[in-house]
Formats: C-alpha cells, structure tokens, sequence
C-alpha cells in the first residue's frame, strides 16, 4: 500500500508541478467570468447613445420619440426639423464622434412602419429593440389616435409582455427559466466530456511513458502491476478533483462577488438583464461529481489499456479512436437528451456505462428524473468499471511488457485469457 | 543448495513459435559477482527477468534468498538495472532516485541523504534538481545505476551494465560493483563482452540460444574446458610460424593475428617441441607463454563463431506473464 502511495503522489505533484495543469486551472475561471461577464458588458457596450432625431414628419412624432427615449435606457436625443444637407452635416457629426447616430422619420412611418437609424455602432441588440419598441409603439398610438381613439384609452390599453419561464424539476417549481437548464446542461456535458477524455488520455500517455523507457521493468520488478495501475488513476484522478475544486471555488467566488464586481465595472446596482445564473442545486453537482468519476475510471482503464499495448505516441493515437467515439456518442447526442430527456434515446443512452456519465447528467439537469433511474444507471456504471479494469488491467499487464507492433484483437483476447 | 542467494531450476520460457530459455538452471551462492555469459540473443535478459518475476517462466522455478518468494516479495533487497535504460525525462534527478527507492519499500526521508551521497560520490551533486532529459546519456545511466543501488541491496542483478558507458564511467561502474562486493553483496551482471567479464566476475555461467554450455568458479571453468594452451607474440617477423600452427601432431587449434597467437595444443602434444618448430621457423619471438585460455577463447570454442552472432529474434515478444 506505501508503494501505491508513492505512485499517487508522484502522478498527482508531478502533474501539478507541469505548467498545463495551471493553463487549464486558470482558464476555467477565465471562462467562466467571461459567462457571466460577457452579456452584461455587450448589454452596456457604449452605454446611453446621443441622437439626434431627424423629423420629416407633419405631426409632433420626432418630439414624442425623442420624449420617450428619455425615459428608456439607452438612448439620449434631441430634435432636428429636416431640411436639406443636415444628414450631410450629421453624418460628418457621426463620423467626428461628436454624435452616435441619427434617425430619420417621415409621415410613411405611419403607413408602411418604415424608418431609418444610421449610427456608428448598431450591433447592440439591445438597444436596436429599444429603438424600435419605441418607434412601434408610438406607430401604434398615432394611428390609432388618427383614427379617433382617445390618446389616454390607447395609453391605458398598452402593456409590455414579459414572459417568466420556469422549469418544474422533481416535482418542483424552480427558479431555473429554459435557457438557463439547458446551458447549464451543455456546459456540464461538455465539461464531463473534455475532463474524462483530456485525464483519460493523461493516463494514457503516462503508461506509455513508462512503457517507452522501460522504466515499467524496474517497477514490475517492485509492484504488481494492478498496483501501479491503480496508483496512476487514483493520481491522475485526484489531479482533476483537485482542478475541479479550483474551479469550483473560484465559480464560487464569482457568483458571490457578482454583484460588487458588476456595480464596480457599471458605476452603478448591477440592475442589467444580461445572463442570469441560477443557483445550482447540491444534488446535481454531487450527481455530476459522481457521474465524472465514474466516466473518469472507466474511461481511464480504457486508457491505460490502450498506452500499454501501443509502443509510440502514433500508435496510441490511433488505437484511441474507438473509445473516443464512445464517449463522443453522448456529447452529441446532448440536443436530443435535452429537448426530451424521457425519450428512448435519451434513456437508453443513459443506461449504457459508456454514455451514461454524460447522458445521465444531461438528463437530470434537463428534467425531472425519478432518483431511482439515477440509481440504477449509477449501480451499472460501477459493474462496468468492476468489469472493464478486470479485462483492462489484463491487457495492461502483459501489454507494458511487450515490445513491438501492436496486437491484433485475436492477440489482446488471449492476453486477457492467459493472464 | 540451500545457502544460494539465487538459484534457478530448469526454467524454461517459451515466445511465440522459439523457445528463448530452455531447462535453463543456475546458482548463485552469496558474495560473488556472477556473470552470465552469452552471445546477444542467447536467453541473457529473458533469464533475468524470469529472475525479477517480470516473465513468469512456463516451467521450472526460481528461489530467491533460499525460499520461493518472488521478485516483488523481496524488492526491497533486490536492485535491478534492466538491459534497455530509461528514466522519467521531465523528473528531477532527485524526485526520480527518491520515487525509484520509495518503489523498493525505502522511507524517502530516509533514502533522500542517501542519495545526494551518492549523487556527490558521482560528480552529479550539482544535478540534483536538473530534470532527467538535461542530462548527458552518461550522466543518466549513472543516475539509473544510482537508484539500482541507493536501497542497499543483498543481490544486484544488472543486465549489461557496461554498454554504452565511456572507459571512465566503465571504470567508476567497476570499482563501485567491486566495492559492493567486498561489503558482502551479491552481483549477478550479464555481459557479452568477454574480457570484462574475466576481470571482475568469480563464477560464471555461459549460455547460447537458451541452454548452459558451462557454468562455474572461473578457475574451474578455466582447467576443465581450457586444455593446454600457449601464448606467442611475435616480434615482427612471423617467417613460416603459419606452417608450424597448421600442424595437428602439435597443434589442435589456433587463434590469432600477424602479432599475436593463442594455441591449443594437441593432445600428447610437448610445448618445448613447438618452441623449437618456431624457432627453425625463423619466427622471432617476444612472448612465448604456456597459460590458462581467456574466457574469450573458451567462449568461442563452446559457442562456436555461428552462434556468437544473434539467433533472429522474432519482432514481437510476446510474454505469457
């Protein structure tokens, strides 16, 4: 047991030690404020937008807008009668930065809903909707008043529509709208897939290390060879623990700096409608974490499996491909798993060790899932894994040993007879 | 045999299609360096790893230390330095010695002195913390014949410890294994280079293509396989010695260049008889020696020039182990 420990110490420091290890540390929290970051700093980009609105209209409709405007977020304007060269002269304004933009309306606003914006910066989608909120809902009154409806009716009859999604999970109403279960769904996927295949093929390669310098004899000669196995994925299996858990912290830390992070950056109470993270409940982080373990020790088997009978980088490469297409099977496969998480696919798929880390996640977060599927799909995952490292760790043994070209599949079953 | 350190009964070791050991045994009594002796191909690395216990053989048996334990039972009194060297490239010197040892059963607190030691005592002290891969070829095997060491075991079993080391290393190498020796350690080394084996080695076993032609103390070996030999060295001038050589009444074989002769002489044959042919010859002579062969000349006697190069190895070596 001191000789496994020693193996798990030196796969876990020497990994930490490497500078990949720190890249990909770094880059998850990285990635992760850029989640939350990102929609509210498009959302702002700019902040308010000086216009100007050009108003080629009979009626007061270019003060209205501009009246409205004023009470929305976006936008600042002011008036201008229409006449000739002033969208010259408001373009050189534009092009000065001393304007943002101008909009133009004209009396076919009211008939064909027509009307132009020219401005520097229009991919604010935010901001165009606004504009165009307005615009259509002054349309609406003007004609409607042209028509002898009393401006007051037409007000009071106006109301904006917002419609509040949430997700009814185990029998629950929770505060999770569509958009949000079904990223936080994609991004639990593909975090189980990069992990599982990136430390899978870390076990790999550091079998195959010891296979190429033969420094796998002197070891032999010390341990069995399940013990070093075992040794190398129990390291490289507490290496991503503890990656996940710099990740988590600093997820942790970012949802609760939040709002001081965001008034810092807004100059004002983060009141934006950017990207809003619900709180993840404990029980899907604890179904992912072990979900991601036990992918991670089957597909890690795999692997070994694979480093020990390949004799160069090349080799292994190629004979990865099978059971990476396992695990990518799953990954695709996430729209279908999310938009019916009950269908046979998406049960099948969960049911099945080599899908199910990813498929069974997928599903519980997607929807309601009795607590006795989660079972039984986690008591066939360990059966597989009991299974696979008993066949792998064959292959494994007699495949470090070996020298030269690959074995055939006829070869590998003996092996696993004969061991 | 009951005070052997080793001892390996009949074993045999079959790969796909050749059998690579065959009923194969050898004992190693404690104390000695034994060297096991064979052209390349002749089974050397094969035994030595049934030895370790990485192949496990396909009959026969090997006991370490009097008992039937095998190699990972008694690593901790075992060093092994394989045929085919290699380390961790992006370890440092120091990290790899002290995992290597941890791997024999050591204490790192315990093994790390230990292993700056010998580190400084092999001119790597300022190494220490280098990473392996910035380290000469040479400055790695030394590390890896450290971390064989470091653990301080009863029995050393190092297949071909001397290729590719330069003479100093060699040396080093030498004088450290005989060092070992002194303190009451057991050596057993392979090598298919004869005259360093006749250097350091007290017992020998010399195999081909997987069986034993002879083992034994190498004074035994010497006086039971060498015959009656005779040492010429020429000075110049051979004149009609080649005459002398080719005459069976006198001479049952012979070996040599245009400076240098080593003869076997006939049976009943008289020494004497072929000074005096030599010198009617008109060979002028600087060395004229009656001796015990080199382990050289019995070795290629035995094996014979055909087997002394390698038997085909078959590519894949596939171990049943």
């Amino acid at each position: 047991m001191h000789k496994v420990w020693a193996v798990i110490r030196r796969e876990f420091v020497e990994r930490v030690r490497q500078r990949w290890f720190w890249v990909m540390a770094l880059l998850g929290p990285v990635f992760f404020a850029g989640l939350f970051f990102l929609p509210l700093l498009l959302a702002r980009s700019g902040g308010v937008r000086h216009i100007v609105v050009v108003d080629g209209t009979t009626s007061d409709f270019g003060t209205r807008v501009v009246e409205v405007l004023a009470t929305g977020r976006s936008f600042r304007a002011s008036r201008i009668a229409t006449g000739t060269a002033v969208l010259d002269s408001l373009t050189g304004e534009v092009g000065a930065k001393r304007l943002d933009g101008f909009l133009i309306v004209t009396d076919s606003v009211f008939e064909t809903g027509q009307a132009e914006y020219r401005a520097s910066n229009v991919s604010s989608i935010q901001a165009m909707e606004e504009l165009e909120r307005t615009l259509s809902r002054l349309v609406v009154k003007a004609r409607l008043e042209r028509d002898g409806v009393n401006a007051a009716v037409v007000d009071r009859a106006q109301i904006r529509i917002r419609l509040d999604t949430k997700k009814i999970s185990r029998g629950r109403t929770t505060g999770e709208s569509a958009g949000q279960s079904f990223f936080l769904a994609y991004i639990m996927a593909l975090l189980l897939f990069i992990t599982i295949f990136a430390y899978g093929a870390n076990v790999m390669s550091s079998v195959l290390e010891e296979k190429t310098t033969r420094i796998v004899e002197v070891l032999i000669s010390s341990l069995k060879p399940f013990q070093l196995l075992l040794g190398k994925v129990l390291g490289v299996g507490a290496v991503s623990v503890f990656q996940f858990l710099i990740w988590g912290v600093s997820a942790r830390l970012l949802l609760t700096q939040r709002q001081a992070l965001v008034s810092r950056m807004a100059g004002e109470a983060g009141s934006g409608p950017g990207f809003q993270m619900a709180a993840i409940p404990g029980t899907t982080i604890a179904v992912f974490l072990a979900f991601f373990l036990g992918g991670f020790l089957l597909y890690s088997s795999m692997f070994a499996a694979v480093g020990a009978m390949s004799s160069n980088e090349q080799e292994a490469r190629q004979a990865q491909q099978p059971v990476m297409y396992m695990l990518m099977i799953s990954y695709l496969s996430i729209f279908g798993l999310t938009n019916d998480p009950n269908s046979t696919l998406s049960t099948t798929l969960s049911f099945i060790p080599f899908t199910s880390p990813i498929a069974m996640t997928v599903r519980w977060t997607a929807g309601s899932l009795p607590a006795s599927d989660l079972a039984v799909s986690l008591g066939i995952l360990i059966a597989a894994i009991i299974g696979v490292t008993w066949i792998a760790s064959r292959i494994y043994r007699v495949g470090i040993l070996m020298t030269g070209k690959r074995p055939s599949m006829r070869e590998l079953v003996r092996w696993v007879r004969a061991a | 045999m009951t005070t052997s350190i080793l001892d390996v009964d009949r074993v045999t070791k079959r790969f796909a299609g050749h059998t690579a050991v065959d009923a194969l045994s050898l004992s190693v009594p404690p104390g000695v360096i034994y060297g096991l002796l064979g052209p390349n191909g002749a089974g050397k690395s094969t035994t030595i790893r049934m030895i370790m216990n990485i192949y496990v053989p396909d009959s026969g048996a090997v006991r370490l230390f009097g008992t039937a334990g095998t190699g990972q039972d008694y690593s901790a009194r075992i060093g092994y330095l394989p045929e085919e060297r290699g380390l961790y490239a992006k370890m440092r010197v120091l990290d790899v010695l002290l995992f290597l040892a941890e791997m024999k059963g050591m204490d790192r607190r315990v093994a790390r002195p230990k292993a700056v030691e010998w580190l400084s005592r092999l001119g790597l002290a300022d190494w220490r913390l280098r990473k392996v891969n910035e380290l000469s070829k040479g400055m790695q095997q030394k590390v890896q014949f450290i971390s064989t060491i470091l653990h301080e075991p009863d029995l050393l079993v190092m297949d071909e410890p001397f290729s590719g080391l330069d003479p100093v290393n060699s040396q080093v190498l030498k004088d450290t294994v005989l060092d070992l020796r002194r303190r009451g350690k057991t050596i057993l080394l392979s090598t298919h280079i004869m005259e360093q084996a006749e250097k350091i080695c007290d017992s020998v076993c010399i195999i081909a293509r997987g069986r034993k032609l002879l083992d034994g103390t190498l004074a035994e070996v010497k006086r039971t396989h060498g015959g009656r030999h005779v040492l010429i060295g020429f000075d110049g001038a051979s004149g009609d010695a080649h005459r002398v050589f080719a005459d069976r009444r006198l001479v049952a074989k012979h070996d040599g260049s245009a400076q240098y002769a080593e003869l076997e002489l006939a049976p009943g044959a008289d020494a004497q008889e072929i000074l005096r042919a030599l010198v009617s010859s008109g060979a002028r002579l600087s060395r004229f020696e009656i001796a015990e062969p080199s382990l050289h000349k019995i070795f290629i006697d035995l094996v014979g020039p055909e087997a002394a190069t390698a038997a085909a190895q078959p590519e894949a070596e596939v171990a049943r182990a």
